[in-house]
């Protein structure tokens, strides 16, 4: 059984009909990217599992319980955290009490400290500002602090939202090698990504997403050489 | 040292302010006032390093402002008090009381310099002693040479504890209320209807009086659940629109205070509740029951020291209240949400919840100060919880410096007396000296002259003033000074962030 799986989502801005009818599945452990152009829905997508955009039509299940229209808040309890697009760190909190926001639903003081230890182990940056306020922080800075803060409430399912938005090449390299290493201790990651190539490169699967509707759906390798998905978004003629 | 002679001089001037005005024996609070200036700022400005800098600068401050302050007296009991027709105190006893004033300004500054410079944490707890030993010994210093500040001390007190709650909704969870003394009307009136024999004299019956220890903790829950019931509403809206519906219900609570003075409710002709004059109208309610308290007479009004002492109780009781709550899991939950409200959503904070409950303990304090207020002035009366009094209690948390407890208390004071105080007490001075010398024509033209009618005016130029010139408020914590002045940001940080490898901003570096 899937981890996270969306039957036949829709979702709506108002009227603005958003997503028609998504479905998708990631499974324990996996790495599935979304991609696709500008206004797709990819960060619809996510809003809508996070409780914060609730669909209008269909279901949302974690480990097989419906989550559709479980409030935002509780979703996070339920172990669902998203590093929202845009990165949205409290600007005016330090570097560390924006980590420790994102541990809000946990009370174990001590694994909070070692959690937090762990972010600065991924993030040694971080570390180096850890009482700089967090809107003074570069954007590469912030994402990382973005990250660092959704992993604060230990997820079972992370939720990125274009973490190499607005980075140098050589900083995309690093989040990707990052957010490998967090998928390799065992959590479960769910990517949005403008950057394509990177995603797919570490993704199992993926899925294409155009003008709210699912086009296509592969393995991450069958999908980097669909000729396609090469030509609309891996920029390869 | 020159800096030291500096703040005697600007204390000075505060005190000459409240000699010129009330004159008689008030150089001694003038000099509480002076000593208390010169030893805080003296402490915290010093060049020095030592104790014994500390106790210089202070020792010196006090004795400039203490100087000042002699001749002050002496300069106003030779000019100002036959002209305003008090009676002119003995050559010795405007000598002598002088020279007291001085001496209390000296020992203050003294003591406060030294304390400054006390290791660790015992310098803070010395400060606090002493200014806690200044606000026990207040009001009986009023009290001997009737200075009569105490009535305005306690209103302004009251105005306070109602900053502090407003801080917990602006300045906490970032909610622009402009209706808050919709609150202080719901505590007051509450306290009306059950300590007062009104509701009893309109139906004919002699209803039950609760206790005022009762009272203001019903108050306070009443205004609590009005402020959820009123935050409901709001609960979608955010800054501009949020502070237009506030302001609606501000106004709307009084005006139906006001208006409920045919109460009564008849359905198809069947009148189930018959007409009655629900809340006195313009009239208001009163007499409100003073509380009672063994040992302790709270309904002789000539000797208001029992209400100053229990409020000050009440305040540092709710200072430590607030501090906790700060630090608390829903004190954290409220700063995410005035940071961004979506991100602390997404962080598992229950924003419904988490704003619901910013109001209704906002308006809870609001509420306890209502009554008490209520009890204080013996009744409840519509005019005093118009729109203004929502403005003065947000001008002291902005100006105090948002979310700065010191600061809220410190620039509430202010507020309150010039506004109470010393505004009207220079109405009084003017139209003294005009009576007094009626034939005099340049100076009975003053009757004319009243400057309480300014009061907005002048309440505005100094907002003005303020925002232009210190936008953090008068107590700011470091960080909103930094963030307001990035420009003086230290250049050890900038230095720092060169070596950086990619861009980040150092402005308003924190440490
Ligand atoms: N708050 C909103 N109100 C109205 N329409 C919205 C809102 N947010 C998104 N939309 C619309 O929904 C559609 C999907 O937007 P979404 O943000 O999911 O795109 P995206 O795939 O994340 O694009 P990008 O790669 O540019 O971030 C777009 O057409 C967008 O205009
Ligand atoms: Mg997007």
């Amino acid at each position: 059984m899937a981890l996270l799986e969306l039957k036949n989502v829709h979702s709506y801005y108002g009227n603005i009909h958003a997503l028609k009818g998504i479905s998708l599945t990631v499974d324990k452990g996996e790495i599935v990217t979304l991609i696709g152009s500008n206004g797709a829905g990819k960060s619809t997508t996510l809003r809508t599992i996070s409780g914060i955009l609730p669909p209008r039509v269909g279901q949302i299940t974690l480990a097989g319980a419906r989550i559709d229209q479980v409030p935002a808040h509780k979703v996070v309890e339920l172990g669902v955290l998203q590093s929202p697009e845009g990165r949205r760190i409290f600007p005016r909190l330090t570097v560390r009490e924006n980590l420790e926001m994102g541990a809000f639903t946990r009370k174990d003081k001590a694994g909070i400290a070692e959690d937090v230890e762990r972010v600065f182990g991924l993030f040694p940056r971080l570390r180096e500002r850890t009482v700089q306020k967090g809107g003074t922080l570069s954007g590469g800075e912030q994402q990382m602090l973005a990250i660092g803060r959704a992993l604060m409430g230990r997820p079972t399912v992370l939720l990125l939202d274009e973490p190499s938005m607005g980075l140098a090449p050589v900083l995309v390299e690093q989040i990707f090698s990052i957010i490998k290493d967090i998928n390799a201790t065992g959590t479960t990651i769910l990517l949005v990504e403008q950057n394509a190539l990177m995603a797919l490169s570490i993704a199992h699967r993926g899925y294409v997403l155009q003008t709210g509707e699912i086009v296509l759906q592969d393995s991450a390798s069958n999908l980097q050489s669909n000729e396609m998905v090469q030509k609309a978004y891996l920029g390869i003629e | 040292m020159s800096r030291a002679i500096n703040i005697g001089v600007w204390a000075g001037v505060f005190g000459v302010f409240i000699i010129v005005l009330f004159g008689g024996q008030s150089v001694l609070a003038a000099g509480l006032i002076c000593g208390l200036l010169a030893g805080l700022l003296a402490g915290a400005r010093t060049e020095g390093e030592t104790m014994q800098a500390g106790v210089r600068d202070g020792l010196i401050s006090g004795a400039v402002a203490g100087v000042i302050l002699i001749v002050s007296n002496i300069l106003r009991n030779t000019f100002i008090t036959t002209l305003v027709g008090q009676n002119l105190p003995s050559t010795g006893e405007v000598l002598s009381f002088g020279i007291a004033g001085a001496a209390i300004s000296m020992v203050l500054g003294a003591a406060l310099g030294a304390a400054h410079f006390l290791p660790g944490r015992r310098s803070s707890y010395a400060t606090w002693a002493i200014l806690g030993l200044v606000i026990l010994i207040y009001p009986f210093l009023d009290y001997s040479i009737q200075l009569g500040w105490l009535g305005i001390v306690i209103t302004g007190l009251i105005f306070i504890l109602l900053a502090l709650g407003l801080n917990i909704v602006v300045g906490y969870a970032g909610l622009l209320d402009l209706g808050y003394a919709a609150f202080f009307a719901i505590g007051a009136y509450t306290a009306a209807f059950l300590s007062s024999s009104y509701i009893g004299d309109q139906l004919n019956f002699a209803n039950p009086r609760v206790s005022f220890w009762l009272v203001i903790f019903i108050a306070a829950a009443m205004a609590g659940l009005f402020g959820l019931i009123l935050g409901a509403p709001t609960l979608p809206l955010r800054g501009d629109y949020l502070a237009i519906v506030t302001l609606g219900f501000g106004e709307i609570v009084p005006i139906v205070f006001r208006n409920l003075d045919t109460f009564g409710i008849t359905i198809f002709g069947h009148e189930f509740i018959k007409t009655f004059n629900l809340t006195g109208g313009e009239l208001g309610i009163s007499p409100i029951d003073p509380p009672k308290l063994p040992g302790l007479n709270f309904a002789d009004r000539s000797d208001q020291r029992p209400w100053y002492f229990l409020l000050v109780l009440i305040i540092l009781f709710s200072i430590f209240l607030i501090n906790r709550l700060r630090g608390s899991r829903l004190g954290r939950a409220w700063m995410a949400m005035r940071e961004d409200e979506l991100a602390a959503s997404s962080m598992g904070i229950n924003i419904v919840r988490t704003k619901l409950l910013a109001f209704a303990m906002g308006a809870s304090f609001s509420g306890f100060g209502g009554a008490y207020f209520g009890a204080f002035v013996g009744g409840a009366f519509p005019s005093s919880f118009d729109f203004s009094v929502s403005v003065i209690v947000l001008c002291m948390v902005i100006l105090g410096g948002l979310g700065n407890i010191p600061g809220v208390i410190v620039g509430g004071l202010i507020i309150e007396l010039s506004d109470r105080l010393f505004l009207p007490q220079i109405t009084l001075l003017l139209q003294s000296i005009a009576q007094h010398n009626a034939n005099n024509p340049s100076l009975s033209g003053l009757q004319r002259f009243d400057p309480t009618l300014y009061r907005t005016g002048l309440f505005g130029l100094v907002l003005v003033l303020m925002m232009q010139l210190r936008p953090e408020g008068l107590l700011p914590n470091a960080r909103r000074k930094l963030e307001l002045h990035a420009d003086q940001a230290s250049p050890g940080e900038a230095a720092q962030s060169q070596t950086d490898l990619y861009d980040v901003e150092t402005e308003a570096a924190s440490s």
